[in-house]
């Protein structure tokens, strides 16, 4: 599967709800182990329900300068959330489904947004 | 369109803690340079390829996952002609994308580096061509400027 078609792809709950559409995938590098890096598997999808473009991240690291683009860019990414892998029901280029009782995650990553 | 808010999540939670690296794809790896095992540029990263892992049955696409399905995997770093797919929108065919599998990263940070040599590599075929055709030809081509 090729990535660049899932993003942009609409988001949709158990129910039929549209949620948002697919902003990004966050992988973890913690597969099994090769001669240079470990297998990156997707630990799941960030869900934006405005803007499924990102710009440099601000959304989703603490950063605050330069004012006032970090609170612009969070504004445009106001109730994106992230859902796991195990809670994707169905993935595909033209819909995603998520499973029923799923749970919505915030998708700040830690610190300097590096991991 | 509406109720976008997933229900029940305000505030969300963060994530469960992981014991790997993270990486968001469009932040820290679509678009990102990558360099040979020298340090050489080869090409930028257009694209990803996703896969089961090693040994797992293929992830099932557009039907029902059956939970416990292993996530799928980074299988390779893609690159291509895509400059006139991202004016007109689409992609390349997937057989005209070009595949650095992601066994060969060893990196990935600022940029993305390659634990190979770029010289074996299919990704910057085309500087090759334009160095052994073209550049080589041209009276003092073939001599190291440095």
């Amino acid at each position: 599967m090729i990535l660049g078609d899932l993003l942009g792809t609409p988001v949709h709950n158990d129910d039929g709800v549209w949620l948002g559409r697919v902003a990004d995938a966050r992988f973890v590098v913690d597969g099994a182990p090769h001669r240079l890096m470990a297998d990156a598997r997707l630990l799941g999808l960030v869900v934006s329900p405005h803007s499924w473009s990102s710009f440099m991240g601000y959304e989703r690291n603490s950063l605050t300068q330069p004012w006032p683009l970090p609170k612009l860019l969070r504004w445009r990414h106001r109730g994106s959330f992230f859902v796991m892998w195990e809670d994707i029901e169905v993935l595909g280029d033209r819909s995603v489904r998520l499973r029923p009782g799923y749970t919505a995650y915030s998708p700040a990553l830690d610190g300097n947004g590096q991991e | 369109m509406k109720t976008p808010r997933p229900p029940g999540s305000d505030p969300l939670a963060p994530i469960p803690p992981v014991a790997g690296q993270t990486l968001d794809a469009q932040l820290h790896l679509l678009d990102r340079q990558v360099l040979d095992s020298d340090g050489v540029p080869v090409t930028t990263v257009d694209d990803l390829e996703l896969g089961a892992p090693e040994g797992e049955p293929e992830t099932p696409i557009e039907t029902v996952i059956p939970t416990g399905t292993p996530a799928p995997v980074l299988r390779a770093l893609l690159t291509g002609p895509v400059l006139g797919t991202r004016i007109f929108g689409g992609r390349p065919p997937s057989s005209r994308l070009i595949r650095i599998p992601w066994a060969d990263v060893a990196s990935v940070g600022v940029v993305v580096r390659l634990g190979v040599s770029g010289q074996g590599l299919d990704a910057d075929w085309v500087e090759r061509w334009i160095r052994d055709k073209i550049i080589a030809r041209i009276p003092g081509g073939r001599r190291d400027p440095r």
